[in-house]
């Protein structure tokens, strides 16, 4: 009985206790249905921004410059995020676009303080700033990445405006992961009144610092375009804790390059197969080579460019990658460290020239199983060769104790040789055998003083040769171009091209005949001169139409394709190098004469032979053009003289004798 | 025996919940019904106005709202207005002649007087005030979308800021220099400006502004006049007092103003036009020296407006009277420090 008692008393209680729960729960409900759902929201997304606010700082900054990549920029506030209680503050690189004189920092409650610029993360578009405060700063909370939803709630907060409130922007998280995998995406209002500062979720927690980003580009102003439009860009906040210590120490971080080239440009569609490592890469110190195929980056597994791009995205220059690659049957892995920036192939030389031997002397020559080697035509004076003792006249038999076969197999062996190496010539000297020292130095394609002729092969002209003389170009987008072949034209022997692309005054056939006739045949080599489309000017639809009248050439006649140049004025001359930094690579070498360089080099590879001969009316060195082969390190000359005017004869000599050691090796 | 009724009752309990939530999830709801509500009594208040324009890229119509019942119109002033013939379409899609009472060109508004009677209209008396994070209703004719009795377009966002314009100098080229409210929503688009900002009642907060960018920042900046700063000269209007007042773009300069000579300050010379003013040399005894301040040492503000140039520091020492006690602020090192000081009697 007392037992049933304390049971029966343990049910009302549990009654009770019930109905109380009960009235909580109707009264909370009632409270909460009085009052609409925006009011609630209205009311958290003001409580959010409250609770973040003491962290978001207002940034000035005096002087710098007015224009950056053309934009003028503006010196308006903007904003900062407080990262550390000791006074780091994180904002948007945009906002140092101009690199200002001084920076100052106002904190929530108003006080301001100088700040320096510690260090910038060209990756993500961050600056970390420090300044000196006296009192620790307010530290806001991070979002854990993985609590992120598409969906949520976001609240963009900046302090740019008068009266020194924060300013906000309500919005939803609209994609994670983007950028590359580097930024949270919004469609909160983003722009210079919020860049720098944070994009907040409900409970006042850091989501991430608002940046500008593009996804095709870098750079302080990429992605600016976005302003206000409904796509706004925040790198995690997690992400910054993780590179802090590294910024605190006042290292920039940089994206991290491998050095590796892909063939195609659809990177969704391509395999990670390399057509290249870069010369000077750490794909290239790593062992990676052509063929090799990625499959893995740190057991990631990648299988189009895009994932692979994504995945050292994610990563830094001075980072560590493990790769794993297919290379034919074999599964190999290796690792490197991403590098900031990858110095340019310099090419190295031997200083001589090979003699042009004809293709049935090589035959003869193989089938005797004779070494034929390399002939020396001429050596450069006080180039490496000469300095070791190599004399115009020697054969060079193996390098490195490797027979060469020909040219080709020499200049492949020094290509890949380091600046400053030594390499053994096997040398044969009449009938004395030497053994020559050369310490390799970089070839910088200036023009010989004075060059013996090339002396080729006997000709031989056979009965069934292709058409010689002044051939008529019947390509229909061609019909007015020539193509002169010399009238002793022997198929058993390469011939140079010049592609000869003429001014704005047009094609003067006689003139550009009577001029360089004579110095072709003299010099085994052809003249294409096709003529523009359109009017007497070359437009960019001609790159193509001129690299399909070389490959014709190419398929009609014996080419020698180190010797293969372009020489072109003005527009010609802008189409030489479109052609020469084009896909196909139809050219070994541009002579652009008063030009414009149309778009930026490509990287020189050790594989790929081009060099330059640049004529311009001020000095040289000022040209862009000029400025921008000598940073890519591309074997350059270059000669000053008047616009307007035919080649003096100086300069024309020069560029006949650049023409004619083309083959340096 | 005695297990049963706690268990009923746990159930009981347990089904009383999941009512109250099913209550919660109808409450979640209800935002859209209720938007939907405010925004149907409210759009009979906006009308279309229509005048001059239609060519060189300005358009020929704008947005306003009633304030009266007998037809009082506010808009903003504009070249649509500066025609003979104003027209009105209401919400219905009735159109009137409107005739205009008077302007302000300082606060760029307007009102417009349409002949009729018993008019949804809103109560200038009745304003609320805005805050930071509020989320608010646009209503405005943006783009010449609405045409006839269509309905004009309604637009919903947050009041990003409470700020003023005025505050720096040739930031914004406006002639109204006073509080607005700023938006997140694209509100200020041609046709837009006269619209009706409201909070989530449908009570009203302001008039959309025009078209205004940012010369400092070059953005786009979306905003409203609050109604408080409108509604005496809006009364006066239709109380037939109103004096038209110029625009007075700043204060009037003083006729003595302060100089760089008379604090014996010399600047670095202006190589740039963003040549930041660093300190060249400070003259001996002058009230520069006096106050402390060294060669080296960059002034940053004059009060408390940033000169972030030479020319910015000349400026504003021209809106100062040579008579006055002035604050600068300089960086020397990484030190923030401020000085008063006055121009010396000796050059006075």
């Amino acid at each position: 009985m007392p037992q049933s008692q304390s049971s029966q008393r343990a049910v009302v209680r549990s009654v009770t206790l019930s109905v109380s729960l009960l009235l909580t729960l109707a009264s909370a409900v009632m409270v909460r249905a009085g009052d609409d759902l925006p009011a609630r929201e209205e009311r958290a997304m003001t409580k959010a921004v409250a609770h973040v606010a003491p962290s978001v700082v207002s940034i000035e900054t005096v002087g710098g410059a007015e224009r950056v990549e053309g934009m003028l920029v503006g010196s308006a506030p903007t904003t900062g995020l407080v990262v550390s209680a000791d006074g780091y503050i994180v904002s948007s690189a945009f906002n140092f676009a101009q690199a200002p004189t001084s920076i100052l920092v106002a904190i929530g409650d108003g006080r301001r303080f100088p700040a320096r610029l510690v260090a910038t993360d060209r990756s993500r578009m961050l600056v970390l700033l420090k300044i000196e405060s006296d009192v620790p700063l307010a530290v806001p909370v991070a979002v854990p990445e993985s609590e992120l939803r598409v969906g949520q709630w976001a609240v963009a907060v900046g302090r740019t405006f008068e009266g020194g409130h924060a300013n906000i922007s309500v919005g939803i998280i609209s994609a994670l992961g983007r950028i590359w995998g580097k930024a949270v995406q919004t469609d909160a209002k983003i722009s210079p009144a919020n860049y720098g500062g944070p994009l907040i979720d409900l409970r006042g927690r850091v989501v991430g610092v608002l940046v500008p980003l593009a996804p095709d580009r870098t750079g302080e102003m990429a992605g600016v375009d976005w302003y206000d439009s409904g796509i706004g860009f925040a790198i995690p906040l997690e992400h910054i804790r993780k590179i802090l210590p590294r910024l605190e120490q006042g290292k920039d971080l940089n994206p991290g390059l491998m050095g590796v080239t892909f063939a195609g440009s659809d990177i969704y569609d391509e395999l990670p197969t390399l057509s290249g490592a870069r010369p000077n890469s750490p794909a290239r110190e790593a062992g990676l080579r052509k063929g090799d195929r990625i499959v893995a980056v740190d057991g990631h597994k990648v299988e189009r460019l895009a994932q692979l791009y994504r995945e050292i995205q994610a990563h830094y220059a001075g980072e560590t990658i493990k790769l794993s690659i297919e290379r034919g049957k074999e599964s190999i892995e290796r690792t490197l460290t991403l590098a900031s920036k990858i110095d340019p192939y310099r090419r190295p030389t031997l200083g001589i020239l090979p003699t042009r031997a004809a293709s049935s002397e090589l035959a003869a020559a193989d089938k005797a199983k004779q070494p034929s080697g390399v002939g020396v035509r001429w050596v450069e004076p006080k180039g490496p060769a000469e300095l070791a003792g190599v004399q115009a006249g020697d054969r060079i038999l193996a390098i490195e104790g490797q027979a060469v076969a020909d040219r080709q197999a020499l200049a492949d062996r020094v290509a890949d040789s380091k600046i400053g190496s030594k390499v053994k010539l096997d040398v044969l000297r009449g009938d004395k055998k030497l053994v020559l020292d050369v310490e390799l130095a970089e070839m910088t394609g200036e023009v010989p003083e004075q060059l013996p002729a090339a002396p080729a092969a006997p000709k031989a002209p056979e009965e069934e040769r292709p058409p010689v003389g002044l051939v008529e170009l019947e390509d229909a987008g061609m019909s007015k171009g020539i193509l002169y072949v010399p009238e002793n034209y022997d198929p058993a022997v390469a011939h140079g091209l010049l592609v000869w692309l003429h001014s704005g005054d047009g094609l003067d056939r006689e003139k550009l005949l009577a001029e360089w006739r004579p110095w072709c045949a003299e010099h085994d080599c052809l003249l294409l001169a096709p003529q523009a489309a359109l009017a007497n000017q070359w437009t960019p639809p001609d790159v193509e139409r001129v690299a399909r009248a070389i490959e014709r050439v190419r398929d009609t006649y014996t080419l020698d394709e180190w010797r293969v140049a372009a020489c072109g004025t003005g527009s010609g001359g802008a189409l030489a190098y479109a052609l020469a930094f084009g896909e196909e690579h139809p050219l070994a070498a541009v002579a652009a004469i008063h030009a414009r360089m149309p778009k930026e080099p490509t990287a020189q590879e050790p594989e790929q032979r081009l060099s330059f001969f640049v004529v311009s009316d001020k000095d040289p060195a000022t040209q862009p053009s000029v400025k921008q082969l000598r940073a890519a390190k591309y074997p350059l000359v270059t000669r000053q003289a008047d616009a307007g005017k035919p080649l003096d004869a100086k300069t024309l000599e020069a560029l006949r004798r650049w023409l004619d050691a083309l083959d340096r090796i | 025996m005695n297990d049963l009724p706690r268990k009923c009752i746990a159930l009981v309990g347990l089904l009383v919940a999941f009512g109250a939530c099913d209550h919660l999830s109808l409450a979640a709801q209800a935002p859209n019904a209720s938007f939907a509500g405010v925004i149907e009594r409210t759009r009979p208040k906006i009308v279309k106005i229509y005048g001059a324009g239609g060519y060189r890229g300005l358009e020929s119509y704008q947005s306003g709202f009633l304030i009266s019942p007998e037809g009082h119109v506010l808009t903003v002033w504009s070249y649509v207005l500066d025609s003979d013939v104003i027209t009105v379409t209401l919400d219905d899609g009735r159109k009137f002649e409107a005739k205009l009472l008077a302007a302000d060109p300082r606060l760029e508004l307007a009102v417009l007087k349409v002949e009729a009677q018993g008019l949804p209209a809103f109560d200038l008396g009745q304003s609320v005030e805005a805050s930071e994070g509020m989320r608010v209703l646009a209503f405005s004719n943006l783009f010449g979308v609405a045409t006839g009795d269509e309905p004009v377009s309604v637009q919903h966002g947050s009041v990003a800021a409470c700020t003023k314009l005025e505050a720096r100098r040739g930031t914004y080229e406006t002639p109204y220099k006073g509080p607005v409210f700023v938006l997140d929503a694209m509100t200020n688009n041609p046709g837009a400006a006269g619209g009706a900002l409201t909070d989530r009642d449908g009570r009203l907060l302001g008039m959309l502004g025009k078209e205004l960018r940012n010369s400092l920042t070059n953005i786009w900046l979306n905003y409203a006049i609050p109604t408080r700063e409108m509604a005496t000269t809006v009364e006066e209007i239709r109380a037939g007092r109103f004096v038209a007042q110029r625009a007075a773009p700043d204060a009037p300069k003083p006729a003595h103003p302060l100089t760089l000579d008379l604090l014996g300050i010399v600047v670095v010379p202006e190589v740039l036009d963003r040549t930041p003013p660093f300190i060249d040399e400070v003259r001996i005894g002058s009230p520069a020296a006096e106050a402390g301040l060294k060669p080296d040492d960059l002034i940053v503000f004059v009060g408390e407006r940033l000169v972030p140039t030479s020319k910015a520091l000349r400026d504003e020492l021209e809106r100062i009277d040579r008579i006055d006690r002035v604050k600068l602020t300089v960086t020397r090192g990484q030190d923030l420090i401020e000085v008063t000081l006055t121009a010396s009697d000796a050059e006075n």
